[in-house]
């Protein structure tokens, strides 16, 4: 058994949660998935690469604010929660959780996803 | 083709045949799959590289068109040159594996060693099938130093291998070849580009263009900066965009008056080449430098001053041969 699919499946049992994923952000690879089947899923781990990629090089004007730690997407009827783990050689992989909209609220979900998120790379 | 051996489950020594741009390798590692091979297979060709399979799955990839785990844990400095060698003394010694020491030295995680185990085979069986093969055969047993447990199924990383190779050709301006060789273009000629395309350099591709000389190809680059292959390929194809690096395609002599191959030309009809050299004109005359003509008079006047041979009515030797 796949030790980063135990840990990822962690996730499903938070409220709301479809899909959860570990990409790459240096190629927008998904380095593991649990959850419903989405055909549309390496399309998106690209995307939200891109995004966290853009984003940590945005030089920031207030250099105390740190580097990047969390993307919150929302849309009609999703919300997805993408979050930079730790300690991997820059730039870096991201936990990437896509969620129901009608069934999850962001910020506790956000919350939950922080404190589970330690363990992936575990 | 030629099938000239049929050792193992799936019996394949093969030269390449023209099944697709990877010479049919692709079709033998899901026949492979499908045999529940175990062993490595040899890939001749450049790169080329051994595919160690575990019971039909690809559980490591060794190829010199791509770094390892090993390169990219220590140019990363993720781990320090000490303790990797303390971790390997000690595998060997124990006859354990190595990704198993690093875990229990506490130097990286279980699930972080399989996400980066994943990440770096999937990018050297990338640079295997993205390069030129000649052929595979199955190779006698040899040890994976990392080995991914479990293994990757072949149909992933096949997929991941097309779709970096559809994302590279999707991106503007020529392709970028692990061949190419990359030259960082001046500070002054990089701010003007900028300033039109976005920002500057950040701190990660400030380290990316010291390492641009101009000697070294994009396949060193991952290697020296400990980042894979294809994520080297597509930060230089991003810079190369923004006008930060000249990428010369892999064979050309030199550079073109228009500057090296897929830049966006803004120098092309400056007086300096995108490395920030004089450049020369085939079509005009030499520029006279400044000390030229004086330098000529003087030269003149040393042949004045030799002594006149024998015979020879003028200065400077106008000698007449004529009895």
């Amino acid at each position: 058994m796949s030790r980063l699919q135990a840990s990822l499946r962690q996730f499903l049992a938070v409220e709301g949660v479809r899909t959860a994923a570990v990409i790459d952000i240096a190629t927008g690879m998904i380095v593991r998935s649990v959850g419903k089947p989405d055909p549309d899923l390496a399309a998106t781990a690209a995307c939200v690469a891109d995004e966290a990629r853009v984003a940590q090089g945005i030089p920031s004007a207030d250099s105390r604010a740190g580097d990047l730690v969390e993307i919150a997407t929302v849309t009609g009827s999703r919300l997805q929660v993408s979050r930079v783990l730790q300690g991997t050689p820059a730039p870096g992989l991201l936990l990437f959780v896509d969620l129901e909209r009608g069934k999850s609220n962001l910020g506790l979900a956000a919350l939950q996803i922080s404190q589970l998120s330690p363990a992936v790379l575990a | 083709m030629d099938t000239t051996g049929a050792a193992g489950a799936a019996g394949l020594t093969r030269a390449a045949d023209a099944a697709g741009p990877d010479g049919g390798l692709a079709d033998a590692l899901r026949q492979h799959a499908a045999a529940r091979f175990s062993g490595p297979l040899r890939v001749t060709g450049d790169p080329g590289g051994i595919i160690f399979l575990a019971e039909g799955g690809i559980c490591g990839c060794q190829t010199p068109g791509a770094p390892g785990l090993e390169a990219i844990l220590l140019r990363s400095r993720r781990v320090t040159e000490a303790d990797w060698e303390a971790a390997f003394s000690a595998a060997a010694v124990n006859g354990r594996p190595m990704a198993a020491e690093l875990i229990a030295r506490e130097l990286l995680g279980a699930g972080e060693a399989e996400a980066l185990l994943r990440t770096a085979l999937a990018d050297a069986i990338f640079a295997v099938l993205g390069g030129r093969v000649d052929g595979w055969t199955e190779a006698p047993a040899a040890d994976c130093l990392l080995p991914l447990t479990p293994p990757a199924r072949p149909g992933w990383l096949l997929a991941e291998a097309t779709r970096r190779s559809q994302a590279l050709a999707a991106l503007a301006g020529p392709p970028v070849s692990p061949r190419d060789r990359v030259t960082a273009r001046p500070a002054t000629l990089r701010a003007s580009t900028a300033h039109a395309s976005g920002p500057g350099a950040g701190t990660g591709e400030a380290d990316v263009l010291a390492l641009c000389n101009g000697r070294r190809t994009v396949r060193d680059l991952a290697f020296a900066l400990g980042r894979g292959l294809y994520a080297t390929q597509l930060e230089l194809a991003r810079m190369r965009d923004r006008g930060l690096v000249a990428i010369g395609s892999y064979g050309a002599d030199s550079v073109s008056p228009d500057g090296l191959s897929g830049i966006p030309s803004k120098v092309g009809d400056s007086d300096q080449t995108s490395a920030g050299l004089p450049r020369r004109h085939a079509d005009r005359p030499a520029a006279q430098r400044p000390g030229t003509a004086s330098r000529r008079y003087l030269a003149a006047g040393i042949q004045l001053l030799r002594p006149r041979s024998a015979g020879s009515g003028a200065p400077g030797g106008n000698h007449d041969p004529s009895p």
